[in-house]
């Protein structure tokens, strides 16, 4: 494969330079109205670019002391982190400020610094559903298996999987399976491919793979491959960039990553890039944003694209942070 | 101000037509001088809409010969008291044309805001009209299935039929691309009806269901033309929503663009005159002066009008009928989400009528059937235009059409036919043309759906009127006057 | 993670530069926005609640409706004060004094409190009692209370039915604007159930039932959103629960998949609705053999005629699926056809492989047709447990040749099949 990439043209190859300044340059935005409009992402967004980092090679391309105080500054009292000092804990942020400590080797930092990892633990496992299993993102209640998947990603990460009822929530999980063997955000819920990654990493997470009708749901998976090489998350809908991770980690879960044209998504995803001044956007000529260039890096990584750092396809992470923490 | 002839104008559009209005939209911005005005005592020229009395006073001049495209006009009323409300309640289109959602006039008056004046209705369901086999059955109006959907639901056509109708609508779709158009082009030339029989294997009922979706007025359409105006009826299908493929202004169509372009040139500083025309022009000199009908003589640099001067009689022959029902069954919205439709047209193939004499129809009827919801009748009422090309006894072909569409949409009580207009309308083949300072636009076209290629000549004299001055990027594009909404106002 | 919002869907890659009066104009907007933000935090940090704070956030999240801590103060503004909430808590003033407590944990918002049941109302003792009457499971032996109190009791309920009413007015222009946005719907959604908290059961149930059309328009405007699919069942389940007396909508749901397909075939949101509902619906029929296997036949009608207008639609072949599973593996699921004998399947199923060869005839380049062959052949074949007849074998070979050829993107799916299948010509497969 490295062969072929020799030959592609330039504008067909990973401008892994932009793409660096591209996510080193988010936070000097200061100036432009949407940089305000976004903070409710901050933290998000800082593990979305850090990841992207790791994986172009550059981990240390954000400063590291900086990093754990700014996350550190998003933690409330009850161990929950907001998306930025003064938003509300919720979730979405929490699972972000771990996976950000774990990159950067941070734990101790919590205890030392933070409320600790046991506060966090708490946190999250107070969101979970005795009842029924599944969790909220916060203390108003929504529920969905995003949130399912981010307790099971923090709290694995943190060791504390003690805290919740793992068995309730993979119950939970498997009635959100649907007859094309996907999953949905909650039991009876259309099959889609987000909601597929999120399932599926948590049964995977918790060792219950064989809950998963592994034929079907690659069926699935590998037919939200359009002819332009892109996937998308459900049927007779458009391509996006996102889906190269969502789809495609989920393939190599279930081991069928061969089961799409490889080459074909690559050059869906390079075609994406803005090559000039950095970033990737869900399709080719659109505006970019991090979260659209972390999963086309997440994407390419995953296709073994050369010169990147591979990446954890259930925590969507750099390989070398889950094996320095749950060993080879 | 300054009186009309101490001015200089900078050009002088004389009509208020389609294409004379639009003009005048797009010069609202410019800081051009313009002198707009209309013999006529109304705006729209051919394509006007009147009340009824409106109606009596264009029929007498119609037929005192004032109105160069249109002749034997007539109007016939039912006798007593029939449920015709006032005149003023009715607004009858002399040329109703429905818009399809792709053509550029939809996008440009959305560009130049002038859509917000315009209320848009959807044009519902195309039909068929299926003469009754034998005298015990009524006839039948039969929907043309003309998306995937519609195709799916239809009981009318086999499941073998189905999957080849299917087969030339994806082809059409795409039919400019390269492999299809190697399908196609042979046939170019040739009636489209050829084409699918050859192509397609279409029986007749399926040709003349497409036929049908052309609007070809005489049913002959090549294939060329017939595969572009499918296109574009095919790809405009829910682009404003499901369900329906072209658009009709509220309260009498064209003649209401028409308006609100003259209203936007009127705000832009143009002035009117109606009821006044040209009586002299000297265009020897420069600046051109004009003798008015009002008496005033001025000075132009440009003049703008239309050729209404027919070159030969061809033509369409028109019946415009009121009728005492809401005619309901036609404006059922059939799909999900859809709006209720205003408009539905109804196609009486060739052979599917005789003539008094017993003679088969050899060339279609069209009929545009128009709720109340477009506002030109009171409720409970709706008007029905019928067009058919010029063709011995085509009046009589008309009545014919008229008398049969009744009696198929009939339940306990056929409908009864309050009022009737009939008129000629003649057909030129002049072209627009700029000839030095002045520009003649062709006379309006009298085909069933707009054609976009009409807006080509708005362009066209609209540089000649600018000259070095006309930038392309800005033409009818405007932002919105006042009024528009700032964040800040509206969240305060 | 997953997607909050904030990324960029489709809008168009333009130049980054901005003219000084743009940098200008912006700079503006960001200071006006960050005033309005320190104005709230002002706020929030004095635990200020009232009126002036629920203000600031209306400004803000027309502004930015994915700012979810300020939808989140405005939760707070409504529980601390407006809504009518009384001073012991739960707000009930009859027959639930023994459940207020789970009243009050829904509304609280301490930093201890979670409450993953939030979403869940409160225990059915505490709801109040409409003004007709009372609800089947309010004691009704408590009814003797003062005139002064019912009336003050009505005015709180009139105030927060309006109240209720204009959070809904607020946020359908932010739904209509940001259709995908999580915070508005699941707002919305709190909302709702706090106004089966707090109003009679009729006055809620309305509400409810506004609910419905309003995901009907959000749907006929956008036909796949998922956010609007979700909510529209979490409407009609609390539409059907007891919580609002409500009786079953399975039929009429049913229905609106019916319209929604009938609108677009490609709709596999409405396709995946029906076949959810497909269960129940038969269940509350209290359908028989006979009119289970006259709906399986209904069913697939539907879809063949569907596939003969549109098989290249891969919504149309997983609905086509869903059906062929209820005739090949009927344990464990909830089917159409549970009675059926295997030789009654076989025949079904023989019966879908003929019509879908049929298909081939017209359209002989679309390749679902031969996944599907494909699949249900072998289904075939498991469900009579045995191997691929010699000219079944012939078949499998010929259209696992033709996928590679009408799609290689997913050679490396169609080289397992033949691997796993023992598909090849070369070894003679001999009969099972």
């Amino acid at each position: 494969m490295t062969g072929a990439f020799q030959q592609l043209p330039e504008e067909l190859k990973l401008a892994t330079s932009a793409h660096v300044k591209y996510i080193q340059s988010l936070d000097t935005r200061q100036d432009e109205y949407d940089y305000w409009l976004t903070e409710h992402l901050r933290l998000n967004g800082v593990y979305w670019g850090l990841t992207a980092l790791h994986l172009l090679g550059v981990p240390e391309g954000l400063p590291r002391s900086e990093t754990i105080d700014f996350v550190l500054s998003c933690q409330h009292e009850d161990g929950g982190f907001g998306a930025a000092p003064g938003h509300d804990a919720h979730m979405l942020s929490t699972v972000s400020a771990v996976q950000i400590l774990a990159m950067v080797d941070a734990f101790d930092e919590l205890e030392t610094r933070g409320k600790g990892k046991a506060q966090v633990g708490k946190y999250i496992a107070n969101l979970q559903n005795r009842q029924t299993g599944t969790f909220a993102g916060d203390e108003w209640g929504e529920e969905d298996t995003r949130f399912l998947y981010g307790a099971f990603n923090a709290l694995s990460l943190l060791g504390l999987m003690d805290l919740i009822d793992v068995d309730k929530a993979v119950d939970y999980v498997a009635a959100c399976a649907n007859f094309d063997g996907g999953y949905g955000v909650s039991p009876g819920a259309e099959s889609h491919s987000g909601q597929i990654f999120t399932c599926v990493a948590s049964l995977t997470i918790a060792k219950r793979q064989d809950l998963i009708d592994k034929e079907r749901l690659g069926k699935w998976l590998s037919e939200r491959q359009l002819a332009n090489g892109g996937l998308n998350g459900r049927p007779e809908k458009k391509e996006d960039v996102c889906y190269s991770w969502w789809v495609l980690s989920s393939l190599e879960m279930i081991g069928k990553t061969h089961w799409i044209d490889r080459d074909k998504l690559i050059n869906f995803i390079l075609q994406c890039q803005d090559t000039e001044k950095g970033g990737i956007s869900d399709r080719p000529g659109d505006m970019v944003d991090v979260w659209h260039t972390l999963f086309g890096i997440t994407g390419l990584s995953l296709l073994g694209y050369p010169g990147l750092e591979l990446v954890d396809e259930v925590y969507c992470l750099p390989k070398s942070t889950i094996t320095r923490i749950f060993g080879p | 101000m300054e009186s009309l002839a101490d001015t200089l104008w900078d050009v002088v559009i004389c009509g208020t037509g389609l294409q004379q209005s639009l003009l005048a939209l797009a010069l609202s911005r410019s800081d051009k001088k313009v002198l707009h005005i209309d013999p006529n005592d109304f705006y729209g020229g051919a394509e006007a809409a009147f009340s009824l009395q409106e109606v009596e006073s264009w029929v007498e001049k119609v037929e005192a010969g004032k109105e160069g495209l249109f002749e034997a006009a007539s109007v016939e009323k039912l006798e007593g008291d029939t449920g015709l409300s006032f005149p003023r309640a009715y607004s009858l289109a002399l040329a109703p044309q429905l818009i399809h959602a792709r053509s550029t006039l939809l996008s440009q008056l959305v560009s130049s805001r002038a859509y917000r004046q315009v209320e848009f209705l959807a044009v519902g369901s195309f039909s068929i009209f299926k003469p009754s086999p034998d005298s015990s059955q009524k006839p039948t109006l039969v929907r043309i299935p003309s998306t995937r959907e519609d195709v799916f639901s239809t009981t009318a056509i086999s499941a073998k039929a189905k999957r080849g109708l299917m087969k030339f609508l994806k082809f059409v779709l795409d039919y400019d691309s390269t492999p299809q158009t190697a399908t196609w082009q042979p046939h170019a030339d040739a009636p489209l009806t050829e084409f699918l029989l050859k192509e397609f294997k279409m029986d007749q009922e399926l040709q003349t269901y497409i036929i049908t979706l052309t609007l070809s007025l005489d049913g002959k359409i090549n294939t060329r033309d017939g595969l572009a105006v499918i296109r574009r009826h095919l790809s405009s299908m829910g682009m404003y929503g499901p369900g329906f493929a072209a658009l009709y202004p509220k309260w009498g169509g064209l003649s209401e663009i028409a308006q609100v372009s003259c209203r936007a040139g009127a705000v832009g500083g143009a002035v009117y005159m109606l009821g006044t025309g040209v009586k002299t022009m000297n265009n020897k000199e420069d600046p051109i002066v004009i003798e008015l009908t009002s008496g005033d003589t001025i000075k132009t640099r440009k003049v703008v009008r239309a050729n209404e001067s027919a070159t030969d009689h061809s033509g369409i022959n028109r019946l415009v009928a009121v009728v005492g029902s809401s005619l309901k069954s036609l404006f059922e919205s059939t799909v999900e989400g859809a709006p209720t439709p205003a408009v539905a047209i109804v196609a009486f193939p060739a052979g599917s009528l005789s003539t008094a004499a017993g003679e088969a129809s050899k060339s279609p009827v069209y009929l545009s059937v128009h709720s109340s919801d477009t506002g030109e009748c009171p409720v409970n009422q709706s008007v029905l235009y019928f067009t058919t090309g010029s063709e011995h006894a085509s009046k009589d072909l008309l009545q014919q059409a008229l008398d049969s569409f009744l009696a198929a949409v009939a339940g306990d009580t056929v409908p009864q036919c309050l009022y009737k207009l009939q008129y000629k309308q003649l057909q030129s083949s002049a072209q627009s043309q700029a000839s030095g300072s002045i520009f003649d636009f062709a006379p309006p076209a009298t085909a069933l759906a707009f054609d976009d290629s009409t807006l080509q000549s708005v362009h066209d004299a609209w540089k000649m009127v600018l000259g070095d001055e006309a930038v392309e990027e800005e033409y009818l594009t405007f932002a919105d006057r006042e009024g528009a909404m700032d964040d800040d106002e509206v969240y305060d | 993670m997953a997607d909050q919002g904030g990324s960029q869907h489709g809008i168009a890659r333009t130049s980054r530069t901005r003219t000084p009066a743009q940098k200008q104009a912006d700079l503006e907007r960001i200071q006006q926005y960050r005033a309005l933000e320190a104005h709230l935090r002002t706020a929030v940090s004095s635990s200020n609640y009232s009126r002036e704070t629920f203000d600031l956030t209306t400004k803000l999240l027309r502004l930015n409706p994915e700012y979810y801590t300020a939808w989140n103060v405005r939760r707070r503004t409504l529980t601390f004060g407006l809504f009518s909430r009384r001073s012991d808590g739960c707000s009930c003033s009859r027959g639930c004094s023994s459940s207020s407590r789970s009243g009050t944990t829904t509304m609280s918002f301490g930093a201890s409190s979670c409450s993953c049941s939030t979403r869940t109302p409160p225990g059915r003792g505490c709801r109040r009692t409409g003004r007709s009457g009372t609800t089947a499971d309010a004691p009704v032996a408590q009814e003797e209370e003062k005139d002064e109190e019912e009336e003050e009791e009505e005015a709180a309920q009139k105030k927060d039915l309006e109240t209720v009413k204009s959070e809904l007015a607020f946020t359908f222009p932010l739904l209509l604007e940001s259709p995908k946005c999580y915070w508005i719907w699941s707002y919305r959604l709190w909302i709702l159930d706090q106004s089966i908290l707090l109003l009679p059961v009729a006055d809620a149930k309305k509400i409810w039932q506004e609910e419905l059309g309003l995901t009907s328009k959000m749907l006929s405007k956008d036909r796949r959103n998922f956010h609007a699919w979700g909510y529209r069942r979490h409407v009609v389940g609390q539409l059907e629960s007891d919580e609002l007396g409500g009786e079953s909508l399975v039929e009429s749901e049913f229905g609106y998949t019916d319209r929604m397909i009938r609108a677009d075939l490609s709709n596999f949101s409405a396709w995946h609705s029906r076949s959810t509902l497909i269960p129940r619906l038969l269940d509350e029929r209290g359908a028989g053999e006979k009119e289970r296997e006259d709906f399986l036949k209904t069913e697939l009608n539907l879809i063949r005629e569907a596939l003969d207008v549109g098989p290249e639609d891969q919504s149309l072949w997983y609905y086509h699926q869903f059906l062929v599973d209820n005739i090949v593996s009927p344990v464990g699921r909830p089917t159409i056809v549970p009675t059926l004998t295997v030789d009654e399947r076989v025949v079904y199923l023989t019966n879908e492989i003929t019509n879908i060869k049929d298909l081939l005839e017209d359209y002989e380049d679309v390749k679902l047709i031969y996944e599907a062959l494909l699949e249900y052949t072998l289904g075939l074949c498991q469900l009579e447990e045995r191997k691929p007849e010699e000219d079944e074998r012939q078949d499998l070979i010929d259209w696992v040749k033709k996928l590679k050829e009408l799609d290689p993107m997913r050679m490396g799916r169609w080289v397992d099949l033949k691997r796993d299948y023992g598909l090849t010509e070369l070894l003679p497969g001999g009969r099972g």
